[in-house]
């Protein structure tokens, strides 16, 4: 999902922006959320360019008066929309002393109408107590798409003192709309453990999951690896309630990332819950796997499921056909998870241990190589071998003979194996 | 979208339509133009409303100076 922006969302940014209802421009929503962007982006130039001149004169006007007049003359006669078209065309340090003798609320309603990519010196010039005032007054506005677009403007001191003066549903719902996305992980590395607790436990009794979890969709790797260990030391209501809202909203494959990401304890805790265990759930968590080839996403939470709902998953794996499975032996192998793939292939029925016996054999050299050794380190000898048995005897024994070319203790278990489940052509040909 | 959509919309947009609205109707497009011809419009509207008011409140002795700046 990353990169991908909501229509609904553009639509009420484009909407703002021309001083439309958003009710009445819903039909851009069956467009794709970069084009409304794009067409933004080109409404904007369109109107700071349609009183440029004049704008422009304004604002040279301004340098001869005191900036408290200047100020005076901006609520009284100009007003907030006026004022953010002029702003960027202040020299900041000047923009900076007017905005000092106006009142929050007027530069609350100015940040209402500015573009910030167009005042970015003076928003990044702003004291932090003011931003911090703005800020206050934007999100008990539930202003969060202006103050989204802040984010990346503003200095590290600002941007501080606004996460202080903003409460954490109001922070879910910013960053969720944020204009650059590509802010979300520092503005996430601002925060303290204590208070991503606390946004954690608010996306689960608020129900703000899909801005919740869009958020982990935009951190980094290791951040997305804290916050799912934060989650996951939360009580199991916060969990189950994350579960029920990837249910719902069909949220898969964002949280299968965040659950790859947790440590091997929170992912365990996490593949362990109640909530997951339904039929209905690991149906949807394995469409979405096979959706956006999220498979190895899969493979590490496959283990530490319950043997119940490992059973479960693997009776669903029946309908996959042979190209998804190839897909999955692909992933195995390039992110060096064997050892669950070839567990949890034991445990398939016997049509799906067919298909993935059939992959194994007409792997390629180096793909056998790194399975061998990966079941060999695992000591899952036994488990491959049933995987095995469903090969006709030639295939089994034209494997044995590729397989018999491995170092001599990786050969010395399967034949061990091979013999204890009497799988006699493989077993001969691995010792020929 | 029409060819008659496109010349409505155009000039609104400052001379050229971006690619990827072709899945609007003719309607909706020219609902979008109208709307925006209006905000283009309010906007320049007070803007000369605000120039006025300004005046009145600037000292006397300025007032002269940045009405040339304004209107040359």
């Amino acid at each position: 999902m990353t990169g991908y922006l909501s229509p609904a969302v553009e639509v009420r940014k484009l909407a703002r922006l021309i001083g439309a209802d958003a009710e009445d421009l819903a039909y851009f929503e069956r467009l794709d959320g970069q084009v409304i962007r794009d067409l933004r982006d080109q409404v904007t130039v369109v109107l700071y360019d349609t009183d440029r001149q004049l704008l422009q004169r304004v604002a040279t006007a301004t340098k001869l008066i005191p900036a408290k007049l200047a100020a005076v003359i901006g609520e009284r006669a100009f007003g907030p929309l006026l004022c953010a078209r002029v702003t960027g065309l202040l020299d900041p340090s000047r923009a900076v002393d007017i905005a000092n003798h106006l009142p929050v609320t007027f530069l609350a309603a100015l940040a209402l109408h500015l573009d910030p990519r167009r005042a970015s010196r003076v928003i990044g010039e702003m004291p932090p107590a003011t931003v911090a005032a703005i800020a206050g007054e934007l999100a008990a506005g539930e202003e969060y798409i202006v103050m989204g677009g802040f984010v990346g403007h503003l200095s590290k001191a600002a941007l501080l003192a606004a996460l202080d003066a903003v409460d954490d549903e109001s922070l879910l719902r910013t960053a969720y709309v944020i204009e650059e996305k590509q802010n979300i992980a520092a503005l996430v590395a601002l925060l303290p453990d204590e208070r991503l607790d606390d946004v954690i436990a608010t996306a689960s009794s608020a129900e703000l999951w899909v801005e919740a979890l869009d958020v982990l969709d935009h951190v980094t790797e290791r951040q997305r690896g804290a916050l799912g260990d934060l989650a996951a030391a939360q009580d199991d209501e916060v969990l189950d309630s994350m579960v029920r809202a990837a249910l719902s909203h069909e949220l898969w494959s964002e949280v299968l990332p965040v659950v790859r990401a947790m440590s091997p304890e929170s992912r365990k805790r996490f593949a362990t819950l109640k909530s997951i265990q339904a039929r209905r759930v690991l149906q949807t968590i394995i469409d979405a796997a096979a959706e956006d080839s999220l498979w190895a996403e899969l493979l590490v939470l496959l283990p530490l499921l319950p043997t119940t709902a490992r059973r479960q998953v693997a009776a669903l794996a029946t309908s996959f056909d042979l190209g998804l499975f190839a897909q999955i032996v692909s992933t195995a192998h390039e992110e060096e998870l064997w050892p669950a793939l070839i567990a949890f292939a034991a445990e398939l029925d016997k049509g799906p241990r067919r298909e993935m016996a059939k992959l194994i054999d007409g792997s390629d050299d180096d793909v056998l190589e790194s399975l061998l050794g990966a079941v060999h380190d695992a000591g899952l000898e036994a488990d491959l071998v049933a995987v095995l048995r469903e090969l006709p005897a030639t295939a089994q024994r034209r494997l044995g003979t590729r397989v018999a070319t491995a170092p001599a203790e990786v050969v010395q278990a399967l034949t061990g194996a091979a013999d204890a489940a009497a799988l006699e052509p493989f077993s001969k040909a691995l010792t020929k | 979208m029409s060819q008659d959509a496109r010349r409505i919309l155009r000039p609104e947009l400052g001379g050229s339509v971006p690619g990827g609205l072709d899945e609007l109707t003719d309607e909706e497009l020219s609902g979008f133009a109208a709307i925006l011809r209006v905000a283009k419009k309010q906007q320049s509207e007070q803007l000369g409303e605000a120039i006025d008011e300004a005046l009145q409140i600037v000292p006397r002795l300025l007032r002269g100076t940045i009405r040339k700046i304004l209107f040359g």
